[in-house]
């Protein structure tokens, strides 16, 4: 459904060249769940914001079903930005505490087409429905609502538009703990009821693992490894995948947490270390780690490492 | 007993009325222990900490009952200065969440981490560098000596955390406050930090109170837990038997909802409603419009109910059973 193809963005800064997103190429299945995971900074949010064409790639193509977003036309792209919809981290930040939430649901159905008022009052009732809400709550302020609810409205908006693939930023993050596992339910049902194709951030591996079906693993822009969720959660073959799985605390007091897996600091994506980008903190690295940058090897579950022939860790 | 709070109450009086953040909370820690506060925003985990240095908002926040003793010291009648001069920083410590509020973006890491060691006379003069070095070193900072001029954006996330660290534990405090102490990090720094903070109370043998709504953390560093509702402590335990053997509705629910590693679960089994107003609290149980197995007579307060050595919860099917 969505292909990414050699994406890649870098920012110019006073500092120097931060080269956010590097190379890298992704591919979503139609209605699969596809999540990026690492470490803040390493680009993930770059490559939703290129998706999402609030930013251009320095090089690269996206292909939304083979169209390459670039060389859209105009009605296409158009098409493009109603097909493809996000719904972001912190739900007190993107709904304008200004508007009620039937105008907050209705600008972008209006930025599309022209219903009548009796036709959007009942696209703005349908999609309260859909996440939960009451009809009354059209006529309120986001600061009327807690912040479960107010992720609700902003999943609201993203579906008035009958989109088909979904970026979600961290979107329970924000969230506090019994409320994250309805807005999570609500999400896996709209999946199931309208057969969309998410594209989900997240820090929260235990949540990935549950909610996605397919993983890519960034480290500094580029992606380490990439597959099925469940084999790559059931046989990591990065060194930086296990170090992260190894350093999830887990809720089981029994449970050993690896520190020296990955020990050290992230490197700094303004300078980042030649060779596998992960080499400086990999207690496996060796010299062609520090002077070759590993292929991406592998299919479907693929790795970046020139360790991978290696029997992958039991 | 390091640490015993009684029936602890703190308000915070505000325009719409007079929020009950702590509402009656017990809790013991003891030297070298672990005792992880849990709940989730609102719950009263970090008004509780704050209580403890009584740093409460300025003007609004006042602690209305209930005693705190360190060391078989009462604190809750200690004035401001003899908290200053004694108690805060000095026998009671706190790490915070976002090490860039606490530390001053203006001063050096060198001073800042000094203030404390020459406010509580631990070093004077030219000995107070060597003891910062010294400092920064126990909590494993690369090159410390190199780096004390340095400011804190040179420093990485969870770098900026271990200078925070040092702050709290350079005049070796006989309690650590540490609220969310890794929530702002990534996870192979997240596990430094608890690393960290492991060794720091295997050297000074100080107790800890972890501020978490983190399951996992929670798990990996408490040797007992106080979960936290609405403003109370709904149940208290050693790790083990609250992980194997939650007793409380609301334990066993957050349990449920989260999302394990390596267990792959259908659905998550949410908890329906949110957590209740402490302006104008339900009486009886609070978390009772949200539970399964509520009865009629979870209106009335629940009897806190002794299950195992030091394993308690608060809940009516508990008493009948």
């Amino acid at each position: 459904m969505l292909e990414l193809d050699g994406l890649t963005r870098h920012y110019r800064t006073r500092h120097g060249v931060v080269r956010a997103v590097e190379n890298v190429s992704l591919t979503l299945r139609a209605g699969g769940t596809l999540a990026l995971v690492g470490e803040s900074g390493c680009g993930k949010t770059t490559i939703a914001k290129m998706i999402l064409q609030l930013e251009q790639p320095d090089a690269g193509t996206i292909r939304f079903e083979g169209a390459d977003v670039a060389h859209m036309d105009r009605a296409a792209l158009h098409r493009y930005r109603r097909d493809v919809m996000a719904v972001f981290q912190d739900p007190y930040a993107s709904l304008n505490p200004r508007m009620r939430v039937a105008n907050i649901i209705a600008e972008p159905i209006l930025a599309h087409e022209k219903p009548g008022r009796a036709a959007l009052d009942k696209r703005i009732a349908e999609v309260l429905d859909i996440v939960g809400l009451p009809v009354s709550a059209a006529r309120l302020y986001p600061h009327e609502f807690s912040g479960g609810q107010r992720q609700r409205i902003a999943i609201a908006r993203a579906l008035a538009l009958q989109p088909r693939l979904m970026v979600l930023d961290e979107p329970v993050s924000a969230l506090d703990v019994s409320i994250r596992a309805q807005v999570l339910n609500l999400l896996q049902d709209i999946q199931d009821q309208f057969g969309l194709t998410y594209l989900i951030i997240a820090h929260d591996l235990a949540l990935v693992e549950h909610f996605s079906s397919d993983v890519a693993v960034i480290y500094l822009g580029r992606v380490a490894e990439a597959g099925p969720t469940a084999e790559v959660f059931a046989g990591p073959r990065h060194p930086y995948t296990q170090a992260l799985l190894a350093a999830v605390p887990l809720p089981d007091p029994d449970h050993v947490l690896s520190e020296a897996a990955a020990a050290g600091e992230i490197a700094s994506a303004l300078n980042p270390p030649p060779g596998c980008r992960f080499n400086p903190r990999c207690p496996r690295a060796q010299d062609i780690c520090r002077t070759t940058v590993p292929e991406l090897r592998g299919t479907p579950h693929a790795a970046a490492c020139h360790l991978v022939s290696e029997p992958p860790r039991t | 007993m390091l640490l015993s709070v009684r029936n602890l109450q703190t308000h915070l009086h505000l325009r719409r009325g007079v929020l009950r953040a702590v509402d009656g909370v017990s809790l013991d820690v003891a030297e070298g222990e672990t005792l992880g506060l849990v709940g989730e925003s609102g719950s009263g985990k970090t008004m509780t900490g704050l209580s403890l240095l009584r740093l409460l908002p300025k003007g609004s926040g006042r602690i209305a009952g209930g005693s705190i003793s360190l060391d078989g010291r009462e604190l809750t009648t200690l004035s401001e200065s003899e908290l200053v001069r004694e108690i805060r920083g000095r026998r009671i410590a706190m790490i915070m969440q976002d090490p860039m509020t606490s530390l001053n973006p203006v001063f050096s890491i060198g001073d800042q981490v000094g203030n404390p060691l020459r406010n509580h006379d631990i070093a004077r003069g030219t000995a107070v560098r060597a003891a910062v070095v010294d400092v920064l070193r126990r909590v494993r900072l690369p090159s410390p000596a190199d780096r004390l001029d340095d400011h804190p954006h040179q420093f990485s996330g969870g770098q900026r955390q271990r200078i925070v660290a040092a702050m709290a534990i350079g005049c070796t405090p006989r309690l650590l406050i540490a609220d969310e102490p890794t929530t702002a990090l990534d996870v192979t720094i997240q596990v430094q930090i608890i690393g960290l903070l492991r060794q720091i109370q295997a050297d000074t043998g100080a107790g800890i109170i972890l501020i978490t709504h983190d399951l996992g953390v929670a798990a990996s560093l408490c040797h007992r837990i106080a979960v936290m509702y609405a403003g109370q402590i709904v149940e208290t335990g050693p790790v083990r038997r609250i992980y194997r053997q939650p007793a409380h509705p609301y334990t066993r629910a957050l349990l449920e909802a989260i999302p394990r590693l390596g267990a792959k679960r259908g659905r998550l089994a949410a908890i329906q409603g949110q957590p209740p107003s402490l302006i104008d609290p339900p009486t009886g149980c609070r978390f009772a419009p949200r539970c399964a197995l509520r009865m009629d007579k979870c209106a009335e307060a629940p009897p806190e109910i002794t299950l195992a050595d030091g394993h308690r919860a608060a809940c009516w099917k508990l008493a009948d059973a």
